[in-house]
């Protein structure tokens, strides 16, 4: 039954509606209800989606393209063709779809949502109608994003989201909310037209290229059918190159990788806490995603040969540098920001590793970045709230006044560092040893982002939570320790880092076959790039390189249990 | 011969049936006016309501004969009625409809008539432009609409800056219909008839029939420089665009909202039939450039007004002046659908994307200006950007409206502005032509639209900042009554905004039709 997925990703906007139309000036006390309910309702309604996702039979995989949705709804939204026998046959449609990995990243919104909203329980007191419809609209544009299997409804909702978040920054932000607002708004709308541009242009050579070969496309702007389509008919590799760097102008603004960042730990800092949250757990994810979604299955070539020396470079300077950033600040928001860029750059770095370990990992570190930095932006806000401060060195020793809340800040903290048995440690350890299959020196640079992640981190922990207790003495009301609600804010998030810590396993699962289809992708591209190569250069070849024709051979055999043994080898401590 | 003339002529009334229902009605107002009005200037209350109304009628009637008119055979009369006039018919039908509810309560009741009479006068002269099939015709019809703007302009404020704005107005138009004039003549020179029928046989059999490449003729070049200069003060392209942010700031709100989308409609419609006249014919005839030197001029047209209008609204703080500049940045948008679309025909058409842009840009600019109107106060209309401070806490509904507006123009979707921005990337995409060696012009003008969209966004952004993210200046209670006439008109165009998003294929696949 597709329509229940339907409802889930618009039952948000619909709840927003209630609020704005109907209840303009209801009580916060409403409004914050009708936002949890709204939020828990979607939540469960997508738990039943992936039941009945998971009830689907998987497709074999010679029977599907790099990408293929295993749930559709398709709609025609605009038909060409109608216009005269000269216009081309070609249609635009609402085409909503889920696969593994998108399925994935929809848990993670509508669990990320409902802590959003408990966050913000007591802090946002003005125009809490507003404020919520702002965040379930948002809700709407992240599912819908994940959900969109048609080019141009993706860069609909991708684009879409930048309205609430806007008026999430602006409205209810710190001092500097409407500058930090523009600047986010702008900087990722400049980088998106941009994309939009590339999206065009790929669209029309391929149309071109389909009227050539004499099978027309009548659905070029379906990601399925055009990923389908360019998996047979690759496109040449200049313009595949130029298309590359186009689509991924919005994509590295999003990310962000690193000399397109400086939007980000404005943002975050400006941001409301439950703007935070939904900004670092999902928002970013979008970036990722859509390379993930567009780049790689579409453009093997490139990624292959411009992708992935440029974005590899750029994560392993973001990574030290975002590193770095954050052992420098004083501000804890700041610092989760900057350290949100390091782990970004962790998930680029798997995903470029374009294998299956490294899309994996990529794709299980985006879930891990949500939970885990979702959960610090919780514990900072919920520190703001009773302090009104988030400088370290107004702060110590806070363990013996504050203990639940500094079990939560500890057990966050490790899981982010990726302490071997929490989650962030099977993504970065297997987008590693994806990217040491490829590059090693890219391996080993991005390595030390992890001792260094662990070293501002636990300079927070050291500073603010153990030591001699140290508070700010005044502009604050008496302290006490979590409550009900921030317990239950926190709990899912932590709960779901230990479950995919000590079992990734469903979530490989889960992702495997879609993971799978674009790693074939790049088999075949390196296949095809030696082969003429490989007879005329095998005198020249010294014996201690390394074949790539093996490393090929080896990709091949390897997804069906490349993940396994990485991850029951190395997951459990 | 001289009988089918004579028959043409005869049978040319059928064809602007519509446009006599409203001039008729725009005599009547004339002259009934004056009886309802005492010597003093004072009329009863309530009489605006009336001629509301009755405006609101005869655009009914024209409405009603306009679903019932068809297509007919291009003769040499004096007008055509193809799929363009027809299109264009429906677009200033609908869209005067809306401006008249703008100006309801703009000027007082002892204006009331003259006004709306005027209003009427010039959505008849903009059909007759689109009708015209001779030069004579069409300058009348471009007459016809200049002349009773003025006094639109004047009547509902007298003060001291709707004067200056006039002035200023009048004097430039003046000039530019003199320039468009002095380009008529140089195309009869050349092809020594004024009837556009005629002179599009010309061209289309001299140039490849005879020896003589009638597109080179030196009287054609400098005749369609004169046209795109005369014309381009209509669209406020650049460096024709400067009474614009004037003439937005003194004028009444309902005329800077009639000269924002009216006068483009008009320009449009007369570069399309001067330099495309393959555009909404009946009859399968080449498309062709009036002569090589219109691609380069528009193209550096389109570029400098994009950049102009856009840069220039940046600096703005006044509201009527930073939508005077977003209208001439729009004006450049779709500047870039007509040099693609002149091109040879190609599988996205550049003038299908203008004109599914120009109904898009009139339902979003006519709404934003609408929620002005909407929302001025009792002492004080919306001037400068702080009038809007705090928007959406005493307005939340009109503050709502004006930022879905404002989305659109930035071209966010889920607004009709995406799709319209949309069609013209496509378009200048996929056309791919060149003017110089190796310089591919229509991506290059894709990618300046790209950089003018981001730079557009940040001053839209910035009015849905002011509303939203400031505090009202002015807290005090405000006592005026609901303008519901332009509410109902905001409500109508956001319907349209939104609606074009999500089922576009109707307008769509009718103005694809138009240029196959």
């Amino acid at each position: 039954m597709p329509s229940l997925f339907v409802v889930m990703i618009f039952l948000p906007a619909a709840a927003a509606a209630l609020l704005l139309l109907l209840d303009a000036k209801a009580p916060p006390v409403r409004a914050r209800w009708t936002a949890l309910l709204a939020t828990l309702a979607t939540c469960l309604v997508s738990l039943a989606v992936a039941s009945q996702f998971l009830a689907l039979p998987e497709t074999h995989p010679n029977e599907r393209g790099p990408v293929h949705p295993r749930m559709e709804v398709r709609q025609v939204w605009l038909d060409v063709a109608q216009a005269g026998p000269s216009s081309p046959a070609v249609k635009l449609e609402f085409y909503l779809g889920l696969d593994g990995i998108s399925l994935a990243m929809v848990l993670l919104t509508t669990i990320l949502s409902i802590s959003a909203v408990l966050v913000s329980w007591t802090s946002v007191r003005e125009r809490s109608a507003e404020f919520y419809a702002s965040l379930l609209i948002l809700e709407t544009g992240l599912i819908g994003v994940f959900c969109a299997f048609d080019l141009l409804l993706f860069y609909v909702f991708f684009e879409f989201t930048l309205i609430p978040l806007f008026f999430m920054v602006g409205i209810w932000g710190g001092p500097l909310r409407r500058y930090a607002a523009g600047k986010f708004f702008i900087y990722t709308l400049a980088g998106s037209v941009i994309t939009l541009l590339g999206l065009i242009w790929l669209v029309i050579e391929s149309y071109r290229l389909a009227l050539a070969t004499g099978h027309p496309l009548a659905t070029p702007f379906a990601i399925p059918d055009l990923a389908r389509f360019l998996a047979e008919n690759p496109l040449p590799a200049e313009l595949q190159a130029a298309l590359f760097l186009m689509i991924a102008a919005g994509f590295m603004v999003k990310v962000p990788l690193f000399p397109f960042h400086t939007w980000l730990p404005l943002a975050h800092v400006e941001a409301p806490t439950a703007g935070s949250v939904m900004l670092a757990g999902v928002l970013l994810k979008l970036g990722t995603y859509g390379f993930l979604r567009l780049c790689l299955p579409m453009l093997p070539h490139a990624c292959e040969h411009t992708g992935l020396p440029l974005i590899a470079a750029l994560s392993v300077v973001g990574i030290i540098y975002g590193s770095f950033c954050a052992l420098a600040q004083n501000d804890i928001k700041k610092l989760v920001a900057y350290s949100s860029v390091a782990h970004l750059g962790f998930c680029m770095l798997g995903i470029f590793a374009l294998n299956t370990e490294g899309i994996s990992g990529g794709v299980l570190q985006m879930i891990n970045h949500g939970l885990s930095t979702g959960a610090l932006f919780c514990i900072v806000g919920m520190f703001y709230e009773r302090y009104h401060t988030r400088q370290l060195s107004d702060l110590g020793g806070l363990a013996g006044k504050l203990p639940i809340l500094a079990v939560a800040m500890v057990f966050t903290s490790f899981a982010s560092i990726g302490l071997p048995g929490l989650n962030g440690f099977v993504g970065e350890v297997l987008s590693l040893i994806g990217m040491f299959k490829r590059d090693p020196i890219y391996a080993v640079l991005g390595a030390s982002g992890v001792v260094l992640g662990a070293w501002y981190l636990l300079g927070v922990l050291q500073k603010a939570f153990f030591g001699p207790l140290q508070e700010p003495h005044h502009g604050h009301e008496p302290i006490s320790d979590l409550n009900a609600r921030e317990v239950a804010t926190l709990a899912p998030l932590l709960v779901l880092c230990v479950w995919l810590g000590l079992f990734p396993q469903p979530t490989l699962d889960l992702i495997r076959p879609d993971v799978e289809a674009i790693t074939k992708l790049y088999a075949e591209v390196r296949a095809v790039r030696i082969a003429p190569t490989a007879m005329n250069d095998q005198q020249t070849q010294k014996p201690g390189e390394p074949s790539v024709n093996t490393a090929a051979a080896d990709n091949e055999s390897a997804p069906a249990d490349a993940t396994k043994p990485a991850v029951s080898g190395e997951g459990r401590p | 011969m001289n009988e089918d003339a004579l028959r043409n002529l005869n049978g040319a009334v059928q064809l602007v049936l519509p446009e006599i229902v409203l001039l008729a009605t725009v005599c009547v107002m004339f002259l009934a006016a004056p009886f309802l009005v005492s010597d003093r200037g004072e009329a009863p209350a309530g009489l605006r309501h009336r001629w509301g109304w009755l405006s609101l009628v005869a655009l009914a009637m024209a409405g009603w004969l306009w679903w019932n008119s068809g297509l007919a055979p291009r003769t040499t009369g004096p007008f055509v009625s193809d799929g363009l006039t027809l299109f264009v018919r429906g677009l200033t039908i609908v869209s005067g409809a809306i401006l008249v509810l703008l100006h309801w309560n703009q000027a007082d009741d002892s204006r009331s008539a003259e006004s709306h009479a005027c209003l009427l006068a010039i959505l008849a002269g903009v059909n007759l432009v689109a009708a015209a099939n001779d030069l004579v015709m069409l300058f009348v019809a471009l007459e016809l609409v200049s002349i009773p703007t003025y006094l639109f302009l004047l009547l509902p404020r007298r003060d001291a800056p709707a004067q200056e704005a006039t002035l200023k107005y009048f004097l430039l138009s003046i000039f530019s219909s003199a320039i468009v004039l002095f380009g008529f003549s140089y195309l009869y020179g050349a092809t020594g008839t004024t009837n556009l029928t005629a002179i599009h046989h010309a061209f289309a059999h001299h140039a490849f029939a005879a020896g003589e490449d009638l597109p080179h003729n030196p009287l054609v070049a400098v005749a369609t420089v004169m046209l795109i200069a005369g014309l381009g003060f209509r669209l406020t392209a650049v460096p024709f665009h400067f009474y614009a942010p004037d003439v937005f700031q003194g004028a009444p709100t309902s005329a800077a909202a009639m000269l924002s989308f009216v006068p483009k409609v008009v320009g449009f419609v007369a570069l399309l039939r001067l330099l495309v006249p393959a555009t909404g014919s009946a009859s399968t005839m080449h498309a062709w450039m009036m002569t090589p030197a219109a691609t380069p001029l528009l193209w550096w047209l389109a570029v400098a007004t994009m950049f102009v209008g856009n840069l220039m609204a940046l600096m703005q703080t006044d509201v009527r002046r930073l939508l005077a500049f977003s209208s001439v940045s729009h004006a450049g948008y779709m500047l870039v659908g007509l040099v693609v679309g002149m091109q040879a025909s190609q599988t996205v058409s550049g003038i299908g994307a203008l004109l599914f842009y120009l109904v898009v840009y009139g339902a979003m600019t006519l709404g934003a200006f609408a929620v002005l109107i909407a929302a001025a106060r009792s002492d004080k209309r919306i001037e400068s950007l702080d009038d809007l401070a705090g928007l959406s806490r005493t307005k939340p509904a009109l503050a709502l409206m004006l930022s879905v507006f404002l989305f659109s123009l930035t071209g966010l979707p889920p607004t009709a502005g995406f799709l319209g921005k949309f069609n013209l990337f496509v378009a200048a995409w996929s056309q791919g032509f060149e003017w110089s060696e190796g310089f591919d012009s229509s991506r290059w003008l894709a990618c300046l639209l790209g950089v003018n969209a981001a730079l557009g966004a940040w001053y839209y952004l910035k009015l849905i900042g002011v509303m939203y993210l400031r505090d009202p200046v002015d807290r005090s209670e405000d006592v005026r009554p609901m303008e519901v006439p332009s509410l109902v008109a905001a409500v109508l165009c956001l319907a349209a905004t939104v609606g074009l998003f999500f089922a576009p294929g109707a307008l769509w696949t009718y103005v694809q039709t138009l240029v196959s």
